[in-house]
């Protein structure tokens, strides 16, 4: 109930505050928001899993948004932005649908 | 998805794939699991056991408050993109606004100038004329004037004449009725071709004044496509094109009719699906073309005892 209440708070204070990203960042927040549900529906499942642990949902929350973030950003540099880009969406896409399935099936035959 | 059955040879490539395909779930889940398994069913020490008993109670909320933050930025994170998302799309339209009406002001301030210039023009010539009229000379160099002006397109114009309407295939005309656009194809526009020589045809007829969706032409006006759009005398015009041709009805219907840029013309409409219509009209009134520009001028000077006095340099018709 408090993560999910944290979920909705965090919504609201982006929506009602509305703070400026800096120019720099703003081509990353895309990428950083799938890595960011790839950690929460990964942290889901393993909850059904009743594998859960905050610290280890907490660091690779934190690790993917920063990494995806940083190979967009290398892919920047070194000019294959769009294809790296597109490549680390399409293993995060993919995982998020694993673990979609996964939960699907706690859901309906649990 | 589950890893392939153990024993199957497997390149580079695909155990990557099947990797990415089975681990979806981070395997450090798995393994913290583990290790509090192997905490709990450890060697419990007796003075460890009430410690290690009260430990969970607040692990446990230390791990939901830190789930609960996490979980907030996660949130900001997403509002602030979906943010930033419907900004730029909102700062686009805006601008694309913001040019709109300033190319509508940008026009309406041409217009205006156009305006007063033909103005300003007509306030010329009325003086010129009255300063003309007050000697026989300026009198005879009037009418050379006049006769020039004619010929120059530079008068309005009223008469009997022809209406030949020439106007873009319909969209539906060459459309794919399942997949096709409202668009018209390119081969259905009408060209500054089929312009140009039905208007040649029109001279040749016989035609003494002729328009084109209310440009005059004169004799140095050019009917020129600029990318889609036709240029008349170097203003835009559209379709449908009505070009109003004035002089012998009967006789300029019968030559143009009869002339091979007019089956030419037919045979467009038939392959393309122009749209070609010729109409005989009682009554046209032509507008004045645009007044030439005025390069040089001399003075009209009273030769003593001459028959011909040296009239005042006109510039070509057209500049």
């Amino acid at each position: 109930m408090i993560p999910l209440l944290g979920l909705a708070v965090g919504v609201v204070l982006g929506l009602v505050l509305d703070p400026t990203v800096p120019l720099w960042l703003q081509p990353y927040l895309p990428i950083a928001v799938v890595a960011a549900l790839d950690a929460v529906f990964g942290g889901v499942r393993a909850r059904f899993d009743r594998i859960f642990d905050a610290k280890v949902f907490v660091v690779s929350f934190v690790s993917n948004v920063v990494v995806a973030a940083l190979i967009v950003f290398l892919g920047d540099q070194l000019g294959v932005g769009a294809q790296l880009s597109t490549a680390v969406v399409v293993v995060l896409g993919i995982r998020i649908f694993g673990n979609a399935a996964a939960i699907r099936r706690h859901l309906f035959r649990a | 998805m589950t890893a392939p059955a153990p024993g199957r040879q497997r390149s580079l490539g695909a155990s990557l794939l099947d990797q990415v395909l089975a681990e979806t779930l981070d395997p450090a889940y798995a393994q913290a699991a583990a290790r509090r398994a192997e905490l709990a069913a450890g060697p419990g020490e007796p003075g460890a056991a009430p410690a290690a008993a009260a430990r969970p109670g607040r692990a446990r909320r230390r791990g939901q408050l830190l789930v609960a933050l996490t979980l907030l930025l996660a949130g900001l994170l997403a509002a602030v993109t979906y943010r930033e998302a419907a900004a730029g799309s909102q700062g686009r339209e805006r601008v694309r606004q913001a040019l709109a009406e300033d190319i509508d002001q940008e026009s309406a301030s041409t217009d205006d100038l156009a305006r007063q210039l033909t103005r300003l023009d007509a306030q010329v010539s009325t003086r010129r004329d009255q300063a003309l009229a007050a000697s026989v000379e300026g009198q005879r160099a009037l009418q050379q004037l006049s006769a020039a002006e004619r010929g120059a397109a530079v008068q309005a114009v009223r008469g009997p004449g022809l209406t030949v309407v020439l106007a873009d295939a319909d969209a539906s005309a060459d459309s794919d009725p399942v997949g096709g656009s409202p668009t018209v194809a390119k081969a259905g526009l009408v060209q500054d071709g089929d312009l140009q020589q039905t208007v040649n045809a029109l001279w040749a007829a016989g035609a003494e004044a002729i328009s084109i969706n209310d440009q005059r032409l004169g004799p140095t006006t050019t009917i020129r496509q600029a990318g889609s759009a036709i240029l008349v005398d170097f203003r835009p015009l559209s379709s449908p094109y009505r070009i109003r041709a004035i002089g012998d009805q009967q006789q300029l219907s019968n030559r143009f009719i009869a002339s091979p840029e007019a089956s030419y013309v037919v045979g467009l409409a038939k392959d393309y699906g122009l749209s070609f219509t010729i109409a005989r009209s009682a009554s046209l009134t032509l507008p004045a073309g645009t007044a030439p520009e005025l390069h040089s001028a001399r003075p009209l000077t009273p030769a003593a005892g001459t028959a011909a006095p040296s009239t005042p340099d006109r510039s070509t018709p057209g500049g």
